[in-house]
């Protein structure tokens, strides 16, 4: 398939995730919500670089930097997936960070298993990464924090709130969206 | 999640770059500033709604922005950010009027609960200010008066209009009487039997917006005790008044233009489709242009509106009209204080005939009202019109019209000891255009 350049959408798991049924499932979302087609391009192989010693985090910030910086010459998007905690300076931690309107974003799997079972829970642990990215990407579209609980692009302040939203934009967002969209195409 | 105005005051810019852009996520207009003092220097400039201010800098401290941002715009909510170690500043900057404080690194919810707390009471103030205005309006204008060639023109052009059914776009300067206009218009309309809903757009909280327009059904949400009609239903068959357009939030527009096509909508958690026939009205005091540019307006939905419109002229432009304006102010105030005044002096007249009257009708109004409550004999008198009667007021006629503007709001200023939102209720204008037009004159505000 001949694709244009800068469509592509990275997804570049960072360490140890290797769980190809999440990335094939992340996958899938991207490309039904954003319809680009994507690639995992493994970027980073570890976030060391971004440790804070004395809060045992990890910058999301700086990762964020180099991610936009390595990502391949026909990328759109890049999304980083780390299993380590992240945090920005002024807050505690975060589940991911994005630059808005920009091109990259990264989320954090470190918090999201949290009220889960080992066993059993498997797919509500890989649709709470699902959601997330997608949120962390919809972020670089220039989206921003929904008020509407189901909407993916919903801020949550909980884990059991991203289980409770959707994996639907909402008709306010999928329509910011599809403005941003073709704003490239009218410059 | 709205369009809220925040600045961001930290002298490490790692803390500022990261507060921004997490603000910025949740949709929030967010600047920053190293210092106190860049900080007051903003404010000069723009209206923030938001301060977040550390406790500790470098030069002046955050309890000195507090107190000094308090003392010009007791409006403004202060957040202080602070360490563990320095609590006891923090509750002592609460004395001072600080909202709130956080203890950093804070949690993400924390912050945001905080941020949507202030936005609501600050939305309910909004409504309530709205409200009053509406009422004092409603009782002091039933008429739209003016012989002056602008408003002859403003008449003819709402004979043409109103028995149309075109969507009308008013814009203007605040106090102009965009309101009036908008209701003539509807009164002269065939469908002059039917209502005329008023929508204040940057009144309404954004997350009550939804709600208010559309209305909801029962147990939509938590608080939806009862169905509820919104004002988009119980417009039909008549006008509906979308006054300050410019404010409404981008959501809001995309739903907006999709009733203004269709004129078929659905009641918040309702599965039927409601259709409605109303004409719309909209009225305007930003530069719409400007506001699609910068991607705060759809232009789609612009183009929806301006169908039909028109500027309303401000009274700087219409200064013939001044002793008609005066004599209906003073006939209707007199009578609402049971005061024997009908008449005003000469001097007190040519000095009204050389203002510029920034705040427009409205502020003429004002002005009259005050005169009638303050005066002892059946004549107004140029000492009962204080906006006359400063030393910093040199006669209009050897200044521009910028001149005697910038001389008239600095002493206003001065004498309501640089208290923004009582200033720009005197002058009769909103606190975001006094702000504006201090930063346009570069207005100084005595140290």
């Amino acid at each position: 398939m001949n694709v244009p350049p800068e469509h592509i959408i990275v997804i570049s798991p960072i360490g140890d995730l290797e769980d190809t049924s999440l990335l094939n499932q992340i996958s899938r979302e991207i490309n039904r919500i954003f319809t680009h087609p994507t690639e995992i391009v493994p970027l980073l192989k570890d976030v060391n670089f971004a440790l804070d010693p004395v809060r045992n985090q990890y910058h999301s910030t700086s990762i964020l930097e180099k991610l936009e910086r390595l990502s391949p010459i026909n990328t759109m998007k890049v999304v980083g997936i780390t299993m380590v905690d992240l945090f920005i300076p002024i807050l505690t931690h975060v589940y991911g960070e994005a630059q808005l309107g920009g091109k990259a974003c990264i989320v954090s799997t470190h918090r999201l298993k949290e009220g889960l079972s080992l066993m059993g829970s498997r797919h509500i642990y890989h649709n709470r990464i699902t959601k997330e990215v997608i949120h962390e990407l919809g972020h670089t579209f220039n989206l921003r924090h929904c008020p509407d609980h189901f909407c993916i692009m919903h801020y949550c302040r909980t884990v059991k709130d991203v289980d409770g939203k959707s994996d639907q934009l909402c008709r306010y967002c999928k329509t910011l969206l599809e403005d941003e969209m073709k704003r490239p195409a009218k410059k | 999640m709205g369009n809220t105005k925040i600045l961001v005051v930290d002298d490490e810019l790692i803390i500022r770059k990261s507060l921004a852009d997490w603000l910025e996520r949740d949709g929030h207009k967010v600047e920053t500033a190293v210092s106190g003092e860049e900080a007051l220097e903003r404010c000069k400039d723009t209206r923030f709604d938001i301060l977040l201010v550390d406790i500790k800098m470098e030069g002046m401290s955050g309890l000195d922005v507090l107190k000094q941002i308090k003392e010009s715009d007791p409006d403004v909510d202060v957040v202080m950010i602070t360490a563990y170690g320095s609590i006891s500043t923090a509750i002592e900057a609460m004395k001072n009027g600080a909202y709130d404080y956080l203890l950093k690194p804070f949690d993400p919810n924390e912050l945001g609960v905080l941020i949507e707390k202030i936005i609501d009471h600050q939305a309910q103030a909004r409504e309530n200010l709205y409200l009053k205005e509406l009422y004092k309006d409603r009782t002091r204008f039933e008429s739209m008066i003016g012989q002056s060639r602008p408003m002859q023109v403003v008449f003819d052009l709402i004979e043409d209009i109103a028995p149309t059914d075109s969507t009308v776009l008013i814009t203007g300067e605040t106090g102009t009487g965009k309101g009036l206009t908008a209701k003539a218009i509807h009164t002269k309309s065939p469908r002059c039997e039917g209502p005329f809903v008023v929508v204040n757009c940057g009144a309404i909280p954004e997350h009550l917006m939804e709600s208010e327009l559309f209305g909801h059904q029962k147990w939509a949400f938590t608080d939806a005790k009862e169905t509820k009609k919104g004002r988009l239903e119980l417009a039909h068959g008549g006008t509906l008044f979308l006054d300050e357009i410019g404010e409404i939030s981008m959501r809001m527009q995309i739903d907006l233009l999709r009733v203004l096509e269709d004129h078929v909508f659905y009641r918040v958690g309702g599965t039927q489709p409601i259709e409605v026939d109303f004409r719309v009205i909209a009225a305007v005091n930003r530069d719409l242009d400007k506001e699609i540019k910068e991607g705060r307006f759809r232009e789609d939905l612009y183009y929806r509106l301006n169908v039909i419109s028109f500027q309303m002229p401000p009274l700087r432009e219409r200064k013939e009209d001044i002793p008609l304006l005066v004599d209906h102010f003073l006939r209707r105030f007199s009578q609402e204080t049971n005061k024997p005044i009908d008449n005003i002096s000469r001097e007190a007249m040519d000095e009204m005939m050389l203002y510029e009257w920034p705040g427009n009708v409205r502020e003429l109004g004002n002005a009259i009202e005050r005169a009638v409550v303050v005066g002892k004999g059946r004549k107004i008198l140029f000492e009962d019109l204080p906006i006359f009667r400063s030393e910093y007021l040199t006669p209009a006629s050897n200044n521009s019209l910028n001149e005697a503007e910038k001389t008239h709001i600095s002493r206003i200023l001065n004498e309501n000891q640089w208290n923004i939102s009582k200033s720009a209720e005197i002058l009769g204008i909103d606190r975001s255009t006094l702000y504006s037009k201090i930063k346009r004159h570069k207005i100084p505000k005595p140290a």
